[in-house]
């Protein structure tokens, strides 16, 4: 499944609502991003994602560490 | 106490008049953030439970301490006290510190009537929802997260209660942003030093001054717990040791998340919308997994919405900021009347006091721009005299249009440290502070010209109290 965000093929089904299925929310493993099969278009679907907040997946390593990972200290 | 948890709270808020209660089935998205909006966006809003929510089985509640009567009857005031006296009210106890009781018997503490430790799924639990369109998935934005310093295991002192907003990555994995400056990130540093795991507590749906003193600056050594004991006026409140941990978790919340923090390892987090009224973006974030779920019968899910200020954020980073700066001000500066830094975390910060001398105000503000708040957080200073209100803000502005002349009463400093998250700073972090002076000159600063300031005609203060009562009846 495409991610509507980072156009990943790593997008699934994370769950299904507690109560009657009443909706299933999905998860993309590379950006983390989720959203719910009652989303609107311009939250769930790649092609009309907002623009503004895609991300891509080259730029994922850039984005910044927070907080910084300090040194492993030896023993 | 009127109450000691966050449903004796919600009975509170109902018998006092300030609880709605929704029990038509209403949508996760995009009914529990509108009304998240809409409680706030109404003259002294109330808190809201939503007891039907589609596709899940518990209740959601928002805006429990949102707005100035909900603020003063979580410190049990009558909820028409005003923000000035509140923040007396909250000076006064500010000392009382008092250790929390710590239980023994499991029966004792609602929080674990239920306790799940095998496929845990969040959804199951908690009725997770979007606040903002674009925020990266579903966020907790209003847990008390509790940790403790690896170095130091047994100090009461060290552990840490903090607010940070988590985002649900998984059915049992999480995001949280640690920021350098919290104290958190301390606890995270030394042990992704040794490459080891911090045990963590969520705590949901807490008594409100756990909120409170979650969102509050205090000295790395100090217990939060102990400072609501000194908000509920001496009285202690209930904790119980987790499961997994040490950790002490408030025995009435809702339910506990416990888990660890995966050392050395960071993941997408974000956007969100923050506190400024922004999105603050996608960053490589900490990451939890939760490995034990404790629960009430029924949990509620308290949750925090987040919008253009202001929302419920602006009450629980309001008077605690205030108080705070008051303190470390007054100490040194006994002049200093009060402190008004309600607005964005400080951002603005108005003081009144009694100029010593001439050029004291500046003084005073250079002195609150070195306060624990106001170092990065406040921009913009205010500095009015000790007759004025600074909560107030017409008298505030009365000064601005009268005592301030912009040629000789404004300072701006460049280069100094900021927020973050200002939208406005150029260099995230980076920002000038600007000082407005806008008391009265003392010698030997003098004013332009004398002037004879207009005195209230006698008797007017009975007249006040006079008419109110003709008005009531
Ligand atoms: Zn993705």
């Amino acid at each position: 499944m495409i991610c509507p965000r980072c156009d990943s093929d790593t997008a699934h089904k994370l769950v299904d609502a507690p109560v009657n299925k009443a909706w299933e929310v999905f998860l993309c493993d590379t950006c983390f991003y989720s959203w719910r099969s009652t989303d609107p278009k311009e939250l769930s679907d790649p092609k009309t994602y907002s623009k503004k907040f895609k991300i891509d997946v080259a730029n994922i390593p850039k984005l910044a560490v927070i907080p910084p990972i300090p040194p492993l200290e030896k023993k | 106490m009127a109450f000691k948890d966050l449903r004796e709270f919600l009975k509170y808020l109902d018998k006092n008049g300030q609880l709605v209660t929704v029990n038509d089935q209403i949508d996760p998205e995009p009914d529990i953030a509108a009304i998240g909006r809409a409680s706030v966006n109404l003259p002294e809003g109330p808190a809201v439970l939503m007891n039907k929510i589609k596709g899940y089985p518990y209740p959601v509640a928002i805006n429990i301490c949102g707005g100035w009567a909900n603020h003063a009857l979580m410190m049990e005031l009558p909820k028409e006290t005003t923000v000035r006296d509140q923040f007396f009210a909250m000076n006064e106890r500010w000392d009382k510190l008092t250790p929390p009781t710590v239980l023994t018997n499991k029966k004792d503490a609602p929080c674990k009537e239920n306790i799940i430790t095998k496929d845990i799924n969040l959804f199951d639990v908690m009725a997770l929802h979007r606040i903002n369109d674009q925020d990266g998935g579903y966020y907790i934005s209003k847990a008390a997260c509790i940790t403790r310093d690896l170095n130091d295991p047994e100090s009461t002192g060290k552990e840490n209660i903090g607010t940070y907003r988590i985002q649900v990555k998984g059915k049992d994995l999480l995001g949280i942003q640690a920021l350098g400056y919290h104290d958190i990130a301390i606890h995270l540093r030394e042990a992704e030093k040794q490459n080891k795991p911090v045990p963590i507590a969520i705590a949901l749906g807490n008594h409100p001054l756990v909120s409170y003193m979650a969102g509050t600056s205090i000295a790395y050594d100090e217990s939060e717990y102990d400072y609501v004991g000194a908000l509920q006026n001496g009285v202690p409140l209930e904790v119980i040791k987790a499961e997994e941990s040490n950790l002490r978790v408030p025995a009435g919340s809702e339910a506990i998340l416990e888990g660890y923090i995966l050392p050395r390892q960071r993941g997408v987090e974000g956007p969100f919308g923050e506190f400024p009224g922004t999105y603050s973006g996608a960053r490589l974030q900490v990451e939890i997994k939760v490995t034990t779920i404790t629960h009430r019968n029924n949990p509620i899910f308290e949750n925090l919405y987040v919008g253009i200020p202001w929302t419920e954020i602006d009450w629980l980073m309001g008077l605690n900021t205030c108080v705070a700066t008051y303190r470390e001000m007054k100490a040194q500066q006994p002049e200093v009347v009060a402190v008004n830094a309600l607005y964005t975390h400080g951002a603005v910060t108005i003081i009144s006091c009694k100029p010593r001398f001439g050029g004291y105000a500046k003084t005073v503000a250079f002195r609150a721009l070195c306060s624990v708040n106001g170092r990065t957080n406040t921009k913009i200073v205010i500095v009015v005299d000790e007759n004025i209100d600074p909560f107030n803000l017409e008298q505030v502005m009365w000064c601005l249009a009268n005592r301030m002349a912009p040629e000789n009463d404004v300072a701006i400093i460049k280069g100094a440290p900021g927020m973050p998250l200002d939208p406005s700073s150029e260099q995230a972090g980076i920002s000038a502070k600007m000082i407005i002076d806008a008391t009265t000159p003392v010698p030997p600063a003098k004013m332009p010209k004398e002037i004879n300031i207009l005195v209230p005609p006698v008797g007017y203060q009975q007249w006040e109290q006079t008419l109110a009562k003709m008005l009531k009846k």
